[in-house]
């Protein structure tokens, strides 16, 4: 090791020519990402080590030289020539950010050049699944596996490119996802739930839809086609709590799965926002009704009572009734039929119920990049079981088909057609709940969210792509009371012919 | 010490007045100083750890930040049984006033900030109680739901 060189050639970083390395300072990124680079490529590829020559020396004293020579020694052998992008350049755009060095630029390009690899690859593998091409296909998923190993499978392309072949090969080798039993579902969701603002979104516009038009009501009425744990209505107890003219009487009766634990999970979420009514004071009653299905649902289960504002609330339900045409239009029936108040509803502004599957395919991996995308720009815990729960939605617009797929995500303007069809009209949004909704987005660390009202409707996108669309709907003329649905006063009714639905006890909590 | 010390010391101090005797004034005092300086001084003695506690001197900071909905009495009743205003501050108020007023860094810590004391910057009260309430429920359900779903509004903290 020789002394220090730092008066005589200023541009050498000081410290690593005391080690007997030459490095510009100005190199010492370059030099740095190479060095990642190298380790990854020689502790990845089983073929790498043996493809550098023996007999060719090389002087590391010149680290920044040295480092380039032996990565393009690596990496010469794996050509990866450039493909024509099928779909928008969405990812490319974010994958290559403004760079000053142009030797990261080339690693980023060589990543990108995967990318399009692995989306080409897949695009074809589908095309070959759609004509029933299963050897093809297969032979595809290994070219994809293989890609895999050269990109980054932890971000980016290469994970979403992961989820959708392992899709794929499920959808090949016809296994179905295992079943998950109720509570891990609501534990993906609630990781879900607090990883993103798509949820809050959802809540919190409904929640200012619903309050909006519950002025002036004492009795209120509200209809969650999906509990889960509940995490839509404290804000909505709080807010009706602090009404100027005093809480009106909220009746909240939930749809949910039945339990699998032999605990009632929809009694004790109803007991929990029970407690938290009774802290502020607002007169609050609960209703839970098991149901595998929405369509397994009854109006007379729901026990609507004359003079009471209704409000239905399906958050991420409705697409799952559009397997069988007569289940939609039966509950979108009762559901006017309530002569609703106010009837809110949030979906993915997606068209993942096309026919053809390669279509589906396209967009669902354009889709679902772009929600990855989101996730990973929020660098925020909880990531990895919001991707588990984005992951089943995957598989299932990938894999299942039939009454299984239950995923047939379609674009808002269709379910405008069809909710305007079962005799419900828009009711816009106000500029309330788009102040709000920016305002929550303004919270979230990642740049990138952006709300838009189109129509009367909110979407909240990525990068100007919508992902989830919200929008409220009314059943009834203002001034007409809603036609309630009588029936006897017993609170356990169970038909013999409902083998699977059950209306659990009440709780009431009452100031 | 000698005799000497102790009679400087009794002409150095304020006849017979400490600012702790009367903790209203030191009450009014407080609830004037933002969420920093508030946690600071409550770290004084046993005295301003109780007098900063208080309820209505986080309600004092509360409101000045807050804006949209009228800080009435039944806000007041409503925000005690979420949990008080000195939680909301600090799960609600205090990180969504850091992150709309970009004061993220060590900087906040040190207090060598540029714009002083006065954080500027609202932060709406209907969307701050919707949150809080969430926070509130999550509590209430005991062991099955950890209260996490505040927590974006925190930095993330780097275990690595």
């Amino acid at each position: 090791m020789g002394p220090y060189t730092y008066g005589s050639m200023p541009e050498l970083d000081g410290i690593l020519a005391g080690a007997g390395y030459h490095v510009r300072s100005s190199d010492l990124r370059h030099v740095a990402d190479s060095l990642e680079r190298l380790e990854s490529a020689m502790v990845g590829g089983n073929d790498a080590a043996a493809s550098i020559p023996d007999s060719v020396h090389y002087n590391p004293s010149d680290l920044t030289a040295w480092v380039d020579t032996i990565l393009s020694d690596l990496t010469h052998t794996q050509p990866c020539p450039p493909l024509p992008l099928p779909v928008s350049s969405t990812w490319t755009d974010q994958v290559c950010p403004q760079l000053h060095q142009t030797a990261v630029i080339a690693a980023q390009q060589r990543e990108e050049e995967s990318g399009i690899r692995l989306v080409h690859l897949l695009m074809n593998c589908a095309e070959a699944v759609q004509h029933g091409d299963n050897p093809l296909a297969q032979a595809l998923l290994d070219e994809i596996h293989h890609v895999l190993t050269r990109v980054n499978p932890s971000r980016g392309i290469g994970k979403v490119a992961a989820y959708f072949s392992n899709a794929l090969r499920r959808r090949i080798h016809s296994s179905p996802h295992p079943h998950m039993s109720p509570s891990d579902h609501v534990l993906l969701y609630h990781h879900f739930y607090e990883s993103s603002p798509y949820l809050k979104f959802a809540h919190f516009t409904s929640n200012q839809a619903i309050l909006e038009s519950f002025e002036g009501h004492d009795r209120v009425h509200v209809i969650d086609f999906n509990l889960m744990e509940g995490l839509q209505w404290p804000a909505l107890i709080q807010a009706l709590a602090l009404r100027p003219n005093g809480p009106p009487f909220l009746r909240l009766t939930a749809v949910g799965p039945p339990s699998s634990t032999g605990r009632d999970e929809l009694r004790d979420v109803g007991l929990r926002l029970a407690e938290l009514a009774r802290s502020v004071r607002v007169r609050f009653a609960f209703r839970g009704i098991a149901a595998n299905r929405l369509d397994d649902v009854r109006p007379w289960m729901l026990h609507v009572a004359p003079g009471e504002a209704v409000a239905v609330n399906a958050v991420l339900q409705l697409h799952r009734l559009l397997g069988d045409q007569n289940a939609i239009d039966s509950v979108l029936g009762w559901v006017s039929g309530l002569r609703p108040k106010i009837v809110t509803m949030v979906e993915q502004e997606a068209d993942h119920n096309k026919p053809g599957f390669l279509d589906r395919f396209a967009e669902a991996l354009f889709y679902y990049s772009t929600v990855f995308d989101s996730l990973e720009a929020g660098g925020i815990h909880y990531q990895k079981l919001a991707e588990a729960y984005l992951e089943r939605e995957i598989c299932n617009v990938v894999c299942s088909e039939g009454s299984e797929r239950i995923e047939r995500h379609e674009p808002l303007v269709r379910w405008m057609d069809r909710l305007g069809r079962a005799g419900l009209r828009p009711v816009h949004l106000g500029s309330n709940a788009f102040k709000q909704a920016s305002m929550l987005l303004t919270l979230f660390s990642a740049e990138g969210y952006c709300v838009e009202e189109v129509d009367g409707c909110l979407t909240l996108g990525w990068h100007g792509r919508p992902l989830f669309s919200a929008s409220a709907w009314c059943g009834c003329d203002d001034d007409v009371a809603p036609v309630g649905y009588n029936n006897n006063s017993n609170s356990n009714n169970v038909t013999p012919d409902m083998i699977h639905d059950n209306t659990s006890t009440t709780s009431t909590s009452n100031t | 010490m000698g005799t000497s010390f102790a009679a400087e010391e009794e002409h150095d101090k304020p006849h017979g007045y400490n600012i702790s005797d009367n903790v209203d004034i030191l009450a009014e005092i407080m609830s004037r100083l933002d969420g920093r300086s508030l946690g600071v001084a409550a770290c004084v003695c046993r005295v301003w750890y109780a007098v900063c506690n208080r309820d209505s001197v986080w309600e004092a900071l509360c409101d000045r930040h807050v804006s949209g909905g009228d800080a009435g009495p039944g806000t007041r009743s409503v925000v005690r049984a979420l949990g008080g205003y000195r939680r909301l501050y600090r799960l609600c108020v205090g990180p969504v006033l850091d992150r709309l007023t970009g004061s993220t860094g060590p900087d906040r810590w040190t207090g060598a900030r540029a714009d002083s004391v006065e954080v500027r910057g609202n932060v709406s009260l209907s969307l701050s109680l919707s949150l809080f309430s969430i926070d509130c429920y999550e509590r209430l359900s005991g062991g099955s739901l950890r209260p996490a779903s505040l927590l974006f509004l925190s930095k993330p903290v780097d275990v690595s």
